[in-house]
């Protein structure tokens, strides 16, 4: 069954004939954007993990803010808070309290749920700045690639096959301390600067060949299609065939890849900095606050489930938005 | 004692008992008559994947050489078992019939063998053995990160850049030059060590390092994966990684005769490697079955609540100080201005870190170097109450570090902080930034892989390096000058008068002045603050319900194994 069939069973109208009839009109007259666009409002997932990103996106971006209205911050030490005794938490929940809603950090006493915002942050920002890393170098190799074909798609196809064969997790861990003083030399700040571009660079560096042969099988495809081969035998010039012809046609792939690899990278990004190759303190981390969790957790379990729990909330919520949207874009998906 | 177990990390610590100082009567030879069972297995659950060596010129960690040389290996003097800081560090003869005999200005010292002592072959221990295995720390290659005292103190020409002309055994270069510093007498029974300036406390420097080896083996590194055996023990099995063990059983040849030191009483030992910390310290909690005769080495900060809060627990709970001064060394290449230094200090919030590390299970706010644990050598130095001009409480002085930085000239000042990483290590080095801006100073923390922590550090030094530091022997002369003046100068401290104290000092033959010009030496260093001592630290650990005796060790801040046994 085709998408007509299924809103056409949606529609109970009265007088079947008339409707059906004015449904046909309707899709004939519609885009694939809004034909997307129709598919996803009715679509609860989608819904539901778009009001879920929303909140966290609003949560990262207003952290300042709603730390501050808490009375709370990721970095000033709390010594009330803890116990002379070993360090330990005053109370039950790792110290939850007014003050320290989520409960405060073993050993210095620092606010948990602030920690937690500002991570999120550290977090988002590297994830969505290597997806657009991967996606316009994977868009632009995928294109150059199957529009090519010939030596130039043969040598950037063995490029991309060398570079998927990295071990990249232990390339990114080793060479992290060399390449983000390579980066300081280059003149982008020391510090977190230098090491959050470095992630950035490496994740995107290391990412973009997947996308680009998916987006390399669309062109081999597409260059062969009527509305290409008119635009060339009308002369155009190369440029305005790769982009103005064929890449408007290449969006769906591509937004459904980046919606799913957005939340990949958001735990890589945790991955490495549980790993020790994150940002540096005292800035906060999902991985470095799971790492420190980890002695801690048979004690104070919350240490544990909070940033994990938030973590799993963000992964689950970007995959289900990337599955509703690739459906959506998708003209042979079957629909519910 | 010096270096680290696992490199730079400090390990978080425990409560706030003093030393165990129960009046036990050790008997002369350290091994006392008291009531330990003989046989069962003792066993030691060790998150290592190994021991870091067992070869008997490169071991060089509190608890190995403890361990170890309860077992395998015997030296010529050795510390007396009991608790108590005197009595734990009181010198006790081993291998030796005496503490030894030195020449009168101290140049020359003898040890003589007692009878009976062999290998596990049964072959007898010899004076040449002794200095075979002595003539090992010379060889640059084998004795990496081992005690190299031999080479430091031997009359034996150095080279122009320092190093000995002679080479080791193995390479042979220069052997007439060892033969002629230590030599036998016609009985092969006494050993004389000529040394190359006066070291009156040269007879505690024999712990280290200058434990027999086989004469005539060719026994180059891989000597440390199967050693000869000369104590109660011999090695069964060793092997490494998760779920490796190094197994001891009783080496037949031993006898209790040429052995007062050591009680020998479980029939073996069994080291269980790669066991979680947490999986460990749980499992000698419980003490169910064959646990109730195992013991953990160290426990972590979570548990130390847990443990030390429970009176179940009483009675196999150890939490001592143990050998070292936790500090951050400031490099004074690249702060060579005291003010700038004094002010760092001032600025610290020590009860902030002293917190991180597990407040009061963690130790006592340190005041310099040496630590009160060493005995005579140690002096309050006054270092936070009078030394930097005014009185600084734990949580530090901004005002005063600014008043210092501003009679120095400097403003917006910059540092950056090395330390090996662990999440404890991130902490504390987030503590350092927020304390010191309070000050205006800006730390830049640079945490580095803990396995290479000391390599890079020594190699490209920063402003401020985070490090720990044990004496080698109950005497100041093993930690201000490797601190301060040559051995383990983080700060890169250059200052030629200090040194000439320093050497004076290390030569004076009288003990108590010796003390006393430590005094003054310490107070010096810690005014200078070519360091900014945190925490004279504190150690916990666990043993299961039928293991004993349980105290520490104050020699090695370790198990007392030569006297330890099982109950049944």
């Amino acid at each position: 069954m085709g998408g007509e069939a299924v809103s056409s069973v949606d529609v109970s109208a009265p007088e079947p004939g008339v409707d059906v009839e004015a449904a046909e009109r309707e899709i004939a007259g519609r885009s694939l954007t809004q034909i997307a666009w129709s598919r996803l409002r009715r679509d609860r997932t989608f819904i539901i993990s778009s009001i879920v990103l929303i909140v966290i996106l609003l949560l990262a971006l207003l952290a300042p803010l709603i730390t501050s209205l808490l009375g709370v911050d990721p970095y000033s030490l709390d010594k009330e808070a803890i116990d002379e005794a070993g360090g330990k938490p005053v109370g039950p929940w790792g110290g939850a309290s007014v003050e320290h809603p989520l409960g405060v950090e073993w050993g210095t006493g620092r606010d948990i749920l602030a920690r937690l915002l500002y991570g999120l942050r550290v977090s988002l920002l590297i994830a969505f700045s290597a997806t657009v890393l991967v996606v316009v170098l994977g868009t632009l190799f995928g294109i150059i690639s199957g529009y090519s074909r010939g030596w130039v798609d043969g040598f950037l196809g063995r490029f991309m096959d060398l570079i998927l064969a990295f071990p990249f997790l232990l390339i990114i861990i080793a060479l992290s301390g060399s390449l983000t003083q390579r980066l300081t030399d280059l003149g982008i700040p020391e510090g977190n600067a230098s090491r959050i571009t470095y992630l950035i660079l490496v994740l995107g560096i290391f990412g973009w060949p997947y996308l680009a042969r998916i987006v390399r099988g669309e062109v081999l495809s597409l260059r062969e299609r009527e509305f290409v081969e008119s635009a060339v035998s009308l002369g155009a010039s190369t440029p305005r065939i790769l982009f103005r012809e064929i890449l408007p046609n290449l969006w769906a792939p591509i937004l459904v890849y980046a919606t799913l690899l957005l939340p990949v990278y958001v735990a890589v990004e945790a991955v490495l900095s549980f790993l020790g190759v994150g940002v540096l303190p005292p800035e906060p981390s999902f991985g470095a606050m799971l790492a420190d969790s980890v002695q801690y957790f048979t004690l104070i379990p919350s240490y544990l489930f909070i940033p994990g729990t938030l973590l799993v909330i963000v992964v689950v919520a970007f995959n289900l938005l990337g599955d509703s949207v690739r459906d959506a874009l998708d003209p042979k998906a079957a629909h519910r | 004692m010096v270096r680290f177990r696992r490199g730079a990390v400090i390990a978080a610590t425990a409560a706030a008992a003093s030393l165990v100082l129960a009046a036990c009567g050790g008997s002369g030879g350290g091994s006392s008559e008291g009531g330990g069972e003989e046989g069962g297995t003792l066993t030691i659950l060790s998150s290592a994947e190994q021991l870091l060596t067992l070869d008997p010129q490169v071991v060089y960690t509190g608890e190995d050489l403890a361990f170890l040389g309860a077992t395998i290996q015997r030296s010529l003097t050795a510390y007396q078992v009991a608790p108590g800081d005197a009595e734990g560090t009181t010198l006790v003869p081993d291998m030796a019939t005496d503490t030894g005999t030195p020449s009168e200005d101290a140049t020359s010292w003898s040890f003589t063998l007692r009878d009976g002592i062999t290998w596990e072959d049964g072959s007898p221990v010899t004076c040449a053995d002794v200095a075979y295995g002595t003539s090992r720390q010379f060889d640059t290659g084998l004795a990496e990160g081992g005690p190299v005292y031999a080479v430091t103190y031997l009359d034996i020409p150095t080279n122009e850049d320092g190093s000995s002309q002679y080479l080791g055994p193995v390479d042979g270069t220069g052997q007439e030059l060892f033969d002629s510093a230590v030599t036998c007498s016609e009985d092969n029974k006494t050993i004389t060590f000529n040394l190359n300036q006066p070291v009156p406390d040269f007879n505690y420097t024999v712990t280290l390092g200058f434990s027999p080896v086989p004469a005539g083996m060719t026994t180059g590194e891989e000597y440390a994966n199967k050693p000869m055996s000369n104590g109660p023990y011999k090695i069964q099995e060793y092997t490494k990684g998760p779920g490796g063990k190094l197994v001891l059983v009783r080496n037949e040849n031993w006898s209790k005769d040429s052995d007062p030191y050591r009680l020998a009483l479980p029939d073996s030992w069994v080291v269980n490697f790669g066991i979680e910390e947490t999986v460990g310290e749980q499992r000698v909690m419980q003490s169910s079955g064959e646990d109730a005769t195992a013991m953990v080495q160290s426990l972590t900060t979570a548990s130390l609540p847990v443990v030390f809060e429970d009176a179940q627990y009483e009675g196999r709970r150890i939490d001592a100080f143990d050998a070292y001064t936790i500090y951050a060394a400031l490099n004074t290449e690249k702060l060579p201005d005291e003010k700038v230094r004094q002010a760092i200090g001032a600025a610290l919030d020590r009860e902030a870190l002293m917190l991180n590390a597990g407040g009061t299970y963690a130790g006592d706010y340190a005041d310099g170097a040496v630590k009160p644990n060493i005995g005579i050598d140690y002096a309050p130095t006054g270092l936070w109450e009078t030394l930097l001009g005014a009185e600084v409480p734990p949580t530090g002085d901004p005002e005063l570090a600014k008043k210092l930085l501003s009679e120095a000239g400097v403003s917006n000042l910059e540092v950056t902080l090395d330390y090996g990483q662990t999440e404890d290590n991130d902490k504390a080095a987030a503590i350092w930034v927020e304390s010191l801006a309070r000050a205006g100073i800006t730390v830049k923390p640079n945490p580095i892989e803990r396995g290479q922590y000391y390599g890079v550090v020594f190699e490209n030094p920063n402003e401020i390096m985070l490090g720990g530091w044990g004496p080698d022997w109950p005497n100041a002369s093993t930690v201000l000058p490797p601190l301060f003046v040559q051995g383990w100068n983080l700060s890169r401290v250059n200052d030629e008068a200090f040194a000439a104290k320093v050497k004076e000092a290390s030569q004076e033959v009288d003990r108590e002045k010796q003390a006393t010009m430590w005094h003054e030496l310490s107070k010096e260093a810690a005014q200078k603050m070519w360091i900014v001592p945190t925490r004279f630290g504190r150690d916990q650990r666990l043993a299961g319900t039928k293991v004993g005796p349980i105290f520490s060790w104050a020699a090695y801040g370790s198990y007392p194994y030569p006297i330890m046994y099982a109950t049944q």
